[in-house]
């Protein structure tokens, strides 16, 4: 099964949610806007839970599982990249100091995302099979 | 008798009483009369000596003088085939037409027809912007095989009203909704305050929060003309993804998906790079050059993209038959390489729109240097194009077609960022380098990681992205001048090569930004589609061809398809389909 009605109806219920979440994101400052947001926010999991049902009645896709550890890892090196930077900024007073921490922050960023990531998702990869 | 005097002398008394009434109203009626003129001739008397008129200044007379000398109706109700009579003063509307045109009226003139030029410039070259779509549709589309060209196209399509829809209802409010004032556009002041967050002693920039909707004090003509344009760069952001996911995206996540970026991922980077935010506020917070300097969107637009691209792909996996067994890949060729190169020369057109409109206006601020971005903006594509093909052709063997194409794009990728600070030189470095950069990436993406991008998204986007972000730290030549400064800082941006280290600081900061946040927090985001709604269309959908299960036509119904090669139509062991 792909494309169905279902998935039709419930992206039609997530966009209601996320409208109204936003309505009352937009007037939070009023108690209507407080309670907009909850029932837009209810409506949102609403959807999330109909798309969540759905997906067993979909065929199997070409992918294997894989270590979500792995690839939150990946994701994790990739963002402490980030952090290096923001801290080495405040760490450091000299352009040249603050460049070395950007070029670090970078270079660890880049080990995640070129290195740690597709590893992660190669190991099991269909093209092994 | 008797009774006809008694009625007599009755009627003569009342008669009497009625003349008595009568004068006594005629009296009273003449004495109001007498005060009223008294009081009237008193009110009257400062007019009765008129002042005289105060003298006309110089420039008044001046004005005057040329009222009159101005083409008359019948003057011009007999044509003006040469332009020279049309637009005169008598088309400045005046205050006061009692008066005439005066030199206030004049100068407010002058100021509205300075906003007009920067509104009509910054809507038509957004108008350019929004026909880049159409382009990206033919390029991706081109590059994809011919079971799945509806679905190409029609993610193409779909990103559209997904990214304007997030946009309007929050994503404009989170990058612009602290943005402040542009002359530009007339100030833009309902745009403010800027959510800030105080660490080490700094305010920064964290995300804005005025236009939600356009509503309430955003109804305002100026954000109206900054929204549209906004939004056309955002929506090029969202479209990078969907051709480097194409061939096996499920239509609902891609959906979500871009929903989602067109609401936060998108939204968050630009109000860092360009509402405000603390990524612009480098060089005023901790005197890193101008701060983080995106001139149209090298980084905020096509890095984000590529760099969203990259971390969908990676969930999403590689097509069935990309790879082989011993991980070398097989090339799974597009079925419309004419619509291919059409797209990209559609892009190049728009990308006329995207750098030079980024001035958001045309007159005032060193906003004539418009010139001198639009001859950047050709050159580097020229040299990009350049770049790959010799760089195909030289070590490949062949002046390849998509790598050609693929070239250009990268080329004017990489000039979106420093479009507006270096010269025509710089510019073609830039492009060259690009050129050669994007055959480099590619080949890197596709054999070392193993992730396979249908188009080369990743590469000329997210690669040549992150090449231009950087080349403002290198080659911006300090010529420029929006207006005396660039994000509150005095001076012209300036890159290592020409004396300012610090702006290279600024920029490999923005750089670890996209790599660090940009990345993560759309992989994340991803993930989490990945687990409740799921990423890529099932194997059998994946062999059949996307256009028939997700879209419930095909493309080009009247094709005959030629049999694909068993590689691409056989899934692997644990996947068989029937």
């Amino acid at each position: 099964m792909a494309a169905n009605t279902g998935q039709g109806r419930n992206f039609a219920v997530f966009l209601v949610g996320l409208t109204v979440a936003c309505v009352g994101v937009a007037s939070f400052s009023s108690g209507m806007g407080k309670l907009l947001l909850l029932v837009g926010a209810v409506i949102l999991i609403a959807s999330l839970v109909g798309f969540l049902k759905l997906r067993p009645l979909e065929g199997k896709p070409a992918q294997r599982l894989s270590s979500t550890g792995a690839k939150l890892a990946g994701a994790f090196v990739a963002a402490f990249g980030w952090v290096l930077t923001l801290f080495g900024m405040h760490l450091v007073d000299s352009v040249s100091g603050r460049m070395i921490f950007a070029l670090i922050g970078i270079a660890v960023s880049l080990f995640g995302i070129v290195y740690i990531l597709p590893s992660a998702f190669n190991k099991n990869a269909i093209w092994k099979a | 008798m008797l009774v006809h005097n008694e009625i007599q002398n009755d009627y003569g008394a009342d008669r009497m009483k009625a003349i008595r009434l009568c004068c006594l109203c005629l009296c009273i009626l003449a004495l109001s009369l007498t005060m009223s003129s008294m009081a009237h001739a008193q009110a009257a008397a400062p007019a009765a000596a008129p002042a005289a008129p105060p003298p006309l200044s110089a420039a008044d007379a001046e004005l005057k003088d040329a009222a009159g000398k101005a083409p008359s109706t019948a003057d011009l109700q007999k044509g003006d085939p040469g332009g020279t009579i049309t637009g005169t003063i008598n088309d400045v509307p005046p205050a006061d037409s009692k008066v005439g045109v005066t030199l206030p009226d004049t100068a407010n003139q002058v100021g509205q027809n300075k906003i007009a030029i920067n509104f009509v410039w910054t809507l038509v070259t957004g108008f350019l912007v929004m026909f880049m779509q159409a382009g990206f549709a033919m390029v991706e589309s081109g590059l994809c095989r011919v079971k799945n060209a509806n679905h190409t196209y029609m993610m193409n399509f779909l990103v559209y009203g997904c990214g304007l829809l997030a946009y309007w209802l929050i994503g404009f409010a989170i990058q612009m909704g602290g943005a402040a004032g542009n002359g530009n556009l007339g100030g833009l002041q309902p745009l403010t305050p800027e959510h800030s967050m105080t660490v080490f002693g700094k305010a920064w920039g964290i995300f804005g929060g005025a236009g939600m909707f356009l509503s309430g004090h955003s109804y305002d003509v100026g954000v109206m003309v900054i929204f549209l344009f906004e939004m056309v760069f955002m929506d090029t952001a969202l479209t990078i993804v969907t051709g480097a996911c194409a061939e096996r995206w499920k239509f609902i996540t891609f959906s979500i998906s871009s929903v989602l970026m067109g609401a936060f991922t998108y939204p968050l980077f630009g109000n860092w790079a360009w509402g405000a935010g603390w990524l612009s506020q480098l060089g005023t917070n901790v005197g890193l050059g101008k701060g983080y300097c995106d001139f149209a969107g090298s980084g905020v637009v096509h890095a984000v993209g590529g760099i969203t691209a990259l971390a969908v792909t990676l969930i999403i996996g590689p097509r069935i038959g990309k790879f082989n067994r011993d991980g070398s890949p097989n090339a799974i060729i597009g079925h419309d390489i004419s619509a291919v190169l059409i797209g990209c020369f559609i892009l190049a057109f728009g990308w006329f729109g995207f750098n030079p409109g980024s001035t958001l206006g045309a007159s005032a601020n060193g906003n004539l240097r418009i010139g001198s971005i639009a001859v950047n903006t050709m050159l580097a594509g020229c040299t990009g194009t350049f770049g790959a093909i010799l760089y195909m052709w030289g070590f490949k063997g062949k002046p390849d077609a998509s790598m050609s194409g693929n070239g250009l794009l990268a080329g004017l990728v990489a000039i979106t960022a420093p479009s507006g600070f270096v010269s025509t030189v710089g510019a073609a470095i830039i492009g060259l380098v690009a050129g050669v950069l994007v055959c480099l990436s590619v080949a890197f993406i596709e054999n070392v990681m193993k992730v396979d991008d249908p188009v080369g998204a990743i590469s000329v986007h997210g690669t040549c992205g992150l090449w231009g972000v950087l080349s403002v730290g290198l080659l911006a030549d300090g010529t420029s001048n929006y207006g005396g400064s660039w994000n509150g800082v005095n001076g012209s941006v300036t890159g290592l090569f020409y004396g300012d280290v610090s702006q290279l600081a600024a920029q490999l900061v923005g750089i670890s930004t996209l790599l660090g946040f940009v990345f993560t927090f759309s992989f994340l985001l991803n993930l989490v589609l990945e687990v409740i709604v799921g990423q890529r269309v099932s194997a059998e959908t994946e062999i059949a061809g996307l256009d028939i299960p997700e879209m419930g036509q095909l493309g080009y119904p009247e094709f005959v398809f030629r049999e694909e090669s068993d590689l691409f139509t056989r899934a692997p062991r644990d996947f068989a389909v029937a």
